[in-house]
């Protein structure tokens, strides 16, 4: 491989694992809010929590 | 919002550092292109010491106070050092091939601390895993991420204690920082993709501090969901023992 073919894979891995990361931080933190949500929505729709357990 | 616009100025900062790397700046008169790898080579080095350095003074600051948001900071900064290490790495890689020879040399100090580095990232990443206890899985994060940081001075005087195939410092005292030996355009070169890494090594950051806040919401409901189960569950059972007297 010559020296740009080296430096090819040098910035294609660092600059796309970067970008890669931060979309599948994206995405994980979308479904993460989603969770919550969905969990907020279960406690809101179940009532006030029962303290007779 | 304004996250995701520094999100964007990242971008940007990295794609106009990435042009000015390969396009503006001449090649090296010794090291030819491969001197290019060397701006994210060393911005990502730094930054992952960097992250590492926070979840020590984070993991620190929980054993001191008590406190999960610290160890949300210190679990974002140990996942983000992680890549930087391991890009780091790479490029380190890519550069020592052309120059050195060889993509790798485990007798070369600052190499193997490196990896060691790394190693440890990683390792405090699964021992996270370990435990379903916010309270236990924090204290011995905390425990290994100040491990972890010890390494780092050993890898930044590794050069200069021992004799390897890495060269010494570049910007390694003052007097070098104010009148660098590379040239000016190298100079600027790095110093420009450093600041670009740095935003978006601060985009990344806050984008996994949220995650990891999320995350341990649903989890502490989650666990809170079972424990109320358990109570009912012992209460129906309870009721179920005095009917059947």
């Amino acid at each position: 491989m010559t020296d740009v073919g080296f430096v090819i894979a040098g910035y294609a891995v660092i600059l796309g694992g970067a970008a890669l990361y931060a979309i599948a931080l994206g995405r994980r933190l979308r479904a993460a809010r989603e969770t919550s949500m969905k969990i907020r929505r279960d406690a809101e729709a179940a009532g006030p929590p029962d303290r007779t357990a | 919002m304004k996250t995701r616009i520094l999100g964007f100025v990242g971008l940007a900062a990295v794609i106009g550092a990435a042009v000015f790397g390969l396009v503006v700046v001449p090649a090296d008169l010794n090291q030819g292109d491969a001197q290019r790898i060397m701006y994210p080579h060393v911005a990502s080095a730094w930054l992952g010491e960097l992250s590492f350095g926070v979840t020590a003074l984070a993991g620190i600051g929980y054993l001191w106070r008590r406190d999960l948001r610290l160890d949300a900071i210190a679990h974002a900064a140990a996942e983000v050092g992680v890549l930087f290490t391991a890009f780091a790495i790479w490029g380190g890689m890519m550069w020592g091939r052309p120059v050195w020879g060889v993509y790798w040399q485990w007798e070369d100090p600052r190499l193997a601390t490196t990896a060691l580095l790394l190693a440890l990232g990683i390792g405090y990443l699964l021992l996270r895993r370990l435990s379903d206890d916010p309270a236990r899985r924090a204290t011995r994060a905390a425990v290994v991420g100040i491990i972890a940081a010890l390494d780092i001075p050993i890898i930044h005087f590794s050069v200069i204690w021992w004799r390897g195939l890495h060269q010494t410092p570049t910007f390694g005292d003052p007097s070098k920082l104010l009148n660098p030996s590379a040239p000016g355009l190298f100079v600027i070169a790095l110093m420009g993709m450093l600041a670009a890494f740095t935003i978006v090594w601060c985009y990344l950051m806050i984008r996994r501090y949220q995650l990891a806040r999320i995350e341990w919401q649903i989890e502490e409901h989650g666990r809170l969901g079972r424990i109320s189960a358990a109570r009912r569950a012992a209460a129906l059972n309870a009721v179920v023992q005095e009917t059947s007297e």
